[in-house]
This record gives structure tokens, sequence and C-alpha cells, in this order.
């Protein structure tokens, strides 16, 4: 293929082989632990086209430390976390939403509380790129979801500093951390798609991105009620609130087919669930005493002071996914709160 | 034969900063400390305050405060910050 020729400004390294370029990475610093991919001009060239972009175009800028994000650095950055190029559309969509102000980027990746950007693809773009929404979906297997994840993982380090122990302050971290980004199963749920239900129009594809602390996983296969199955997932959320962080703002429930099914044959809408989940997600800071946090029961508001999980029943964020058996689900809690906000992003698709 | 690859990292981020001027002495300068409003970190700026003045010879220690740890400080607190000559930021926690 022949490629027109495109000036890249990044220092250029020669080295022997693949194998070479990755233990230089490595000792660099430049990778999140695994191995890399060497981020050759070719490459880095098909990625810009995939989405258009030249070399020193801005994707983002990351606003507080006034940081630009470069097309040429997500690019190496999408090479070397084993990218393909029709993989960039999502990447440049997932970092201008996450450098909006309200996402909090700077606060919500360097902070001690060891969040992870979580992302959900939706629209056409996650079939054509072959993105998975089912089995295992929060883990291993699939390309696409491991390496747009990872991808961004690399900007952080590599472009804006996220390098723990320096920028990236975690005390803990998550496994998120390494790739966080799944698809949902718009095929297998008559919902509407998450982000269409945020804005993008039908038809398009879009992202959504939330500063998640680490899955919380549910079973319930006891019951057929749509109301037993969400106390199920209220359980788990009012846990979090009581254990980790009581700050309302967004929580992502991730509902797999068997557990959808019976909420679905129900008559129950994303928005149901939502509207019940703000009910039900609540605690009293009294309830701290039961967790070994008596000690601030008696603060502010008192003991019946109550909170809720959610600002409004639109802080939560439904997504169809998982594989097909098992009646599990999933609480992906935030951050701290509402100090990040989920972001929703139109993916461009761009035609040569 | 090799292979030719690029630096993945912000190359240039650091040489378009240019650093404040360092003070030969804190004796007798206007120091500022910035409270980023988790718990205990009035407490540690008042002992941080206390040495400046008693083992550095500050003259004047001014004290600003920002309502939210994950966030800069507002533009008016940054804007008022021009009067102190070096600035200690603090993460209490």
């Amino acid at each position: 293929m022949t490629l027109p020729r495109q000036t890249l400004r990044s220092a250029a390294y020669d080295l022997a082989d693949a194998l070479d370029v990755n233990e230089f990475y490595q000792h660099k610093g430049w990778t999140d632990g695994l191995p890399i991919m060497p981020p050759t001009e070719d490459h880095i060239v098909e990625c810009l086209q995939a989405v258009g972009l030249a070399p020193g175009d801005i994707v983002g800028v990351e606003w507080v430390r006034q940081r630009p994000i470069t097309a040429e650095k997500v690019a190496i950055n999408a090479v070397m976390a084993g990218c393909l190029p029709g993989y960039m559309p999502v990447i440049v969509a997932i970092l201008r939403a996450m450098c909006q102000e309200p996402f909090n980027m700077h606060g919500s990746t360097v902070s001690t509380g060891g969040s992870a950007p979580f992302i959900v693809v939706n629209g056409p773009i996650r079939t054509a790129i072959g993105m998975n929404a089912t089995h295992n979906v929060l883990a291993n297997g699939n390309r696409a979801n491991a390496t747009i994840g990872r991808a961004i993982r690399l900007v952080l380090i590599n472009v804006l500093g996220c390098i723990p122990g320096q920028l990236d302050r975690s005390t803990l971290g998550h496994p998120g951390k390494y790739a966080f980004c799944i698809a949902e199963d718009e095929e297998d749920s008559p919902w509407t798609p998450l982000a269409q239900e945020r804005g993008v129009p039908a038809g398009m594809s879009g992202i959504t991105v939330m500063a998640g602390e680490s899955p919380r996983q549910l079973l319930n296969e006891w019951t057929h009620d749509p109301e037993e199955i969400l106390e199920t997932f209220a359980a788990e959320m009012r846990h979090n609130m009581l254990t980790y962080s009581v700050w309302a703002g967004n929580y992502a429930l991730l509902i797999p087919k068997q557990l959808r099914e019976l909420i679905v044959a129900a008559g129950w809408h994303k928005h149901d669930i939502r509207e019940y989940i703000y009910r039900a997600a609540r605690v009293l800071r009294g309830d701290w005493a039961t967790v070994g946090k008596a000690n601030i029961v008696h603060r502010r508001g008192g003991p019946n002071q109550e909170f809720t999980a959610l600002r409004s029943p639109d802080d939560l964020l439904v997504v169809a996914a998982g594989g097909p058996a098992g009646g599990f689900g999933v609480v992906i809690p935030p951050w701290l709160g509402s100090k990040a906000q989920a972001i929703t992003q139109a993916i461009e698709v761009h035609t040569t | 034969m090799s292979i030719r690859v690029f630096d993945p990292t912000a190359e240039d981020a650091a040489a378009t900063r240019i650093g404040a001027v360092r003070l030969p002495s804190l004796e007798g300068r206007t120091i500022g400390l910035l409270d980023n409003s988790k718990f205990h970190v009035r407490e540690l700026l008042d002992h941080v305050e206390e040495i400046l003045r008693t083992q550095y010879g500050v003259a004047e220690v001014l004290r600003w405060r920002k309502p939210d740890a994950s966030r800069p400080a507002p533009p008016a607190v940054l804007a008022d910050m021009q009067r102190c000559e070096a600035m200690i930021s603090a993460v209490g926690d």
C-alpha cells in the first residue's frame, strides 16, 4: 500500500527488530507493563488516515494542566496498544469526551481513589470492528475491546504522564486500568442503546465514558420479579455507598441476558429501572455503624440523614451486556460521586 | 535492516513550560499556603506556617483555600496569589 507522506514530528529511533523495540520501550517506561507493538510510520499514518487527521491536529486538551493531545501521539499509542486503524474513530471520540471539563480527567486519573475510564460503545461501529458485548464482556478475548481500552491507558501514561507513583497516585487501582471498554448488546435487547438515550441520534455510533471503580458482581437466580432482581443491584450500590464512597453520581449497571429477559418480560424499560434504583439505592448515615464506621454516624446531619446513590434517575447508566447464561449482574460505581461525570460523545466516521 | 519507531510521549511538554524563578532565601519574604480543603490540611498548614516563621524568618504567610481538592483553584484565588512571592500547595488527606 502506498501512503501519502505525512511528516511525523515525534523523535524516531532505529532499532534492530520488534523484540528490541519492546525492550527499549519497556526500559523507557512507555508501556503499561505488557509488551507493545512497534509504532512504525506506516502503521501510524494508516491510523491518522482512518480519522482524517494530520499529525499535529489536536484531539483534545487536558484542561487542568493545559496539555494538548495530538493526533500523532494518539496514533502512536494506538499502534503500540495493538489497535487496527478502524478502531481510531472510537479512540478519538473517547479522548474528546474525556477532555470535556465535567469528566474531570486530571482529578479522576491521578487520584488515590484509583478509577479507570469505563467505556461503552454503541451503534454500527461496534459490529464493523467486531467488538464483544456478550461472553466475558468485561474481560479478555476480543481485540477491539482490549486494545481500544489499552490505547486510552497508554495515552494517559505517555501523553499525560499518569505514571504510577508519579502523577498517578492510585493507592490500589483496579484491573480495569489495563482496559475497561465494552460494547452494548443492542442486537439482543429491546432497550434503547445507551448513547441514544444520552443524545446520539439513532443509527449513529457513540461512546459513553465514566470514571469507574472496580466492577462489583452480584447474583440472583431465585426470582422472576423485576423489583426483586433490581433490589439486588440496589443492595450492591448501598453496600458501595457504605463501604466505599457515599457520594451520589453516575453508576453503571450491566444487565446480562438471563436477568434482562426477566425484566423485559415484565414490560420494564431502562427508565423504569432508573426510577426504581433511584428510590431504592439510599442509605442513612446511621447505617455506617454496621460497616465499622460508627465514628462518623453522629456528624453533620446525624444518624437519620439520608443519602441517595444517584442525584436523579438520569445518573444511572443501564447497559445490556454479558453472556447469555447466569443470573449475574454488575454494578460499576463512580470514582467520587459527581466530581467526574459520565460523558457521551458521537463517533465521527471519516470517509475518504 | 532495522525498524524505525516513534516516541509516544509528550516530548515537548516540559520544554514549553518555564519554571518560576527560585528564591535564594525565604528570609523576609511573603509566602502563600494553599489549602486543598481535605481533612487535617489546616493542622498541617498551621504547622508549616509556624516552621516558616520561626525557622526560616518568613515575613508574612498568606493562606488560601480551594473548595475542591480534585479541581484547580478558582480564578479569583489564583489572581489573589500574585500578592505572595512563593507558594506551597499542600495535599492534606
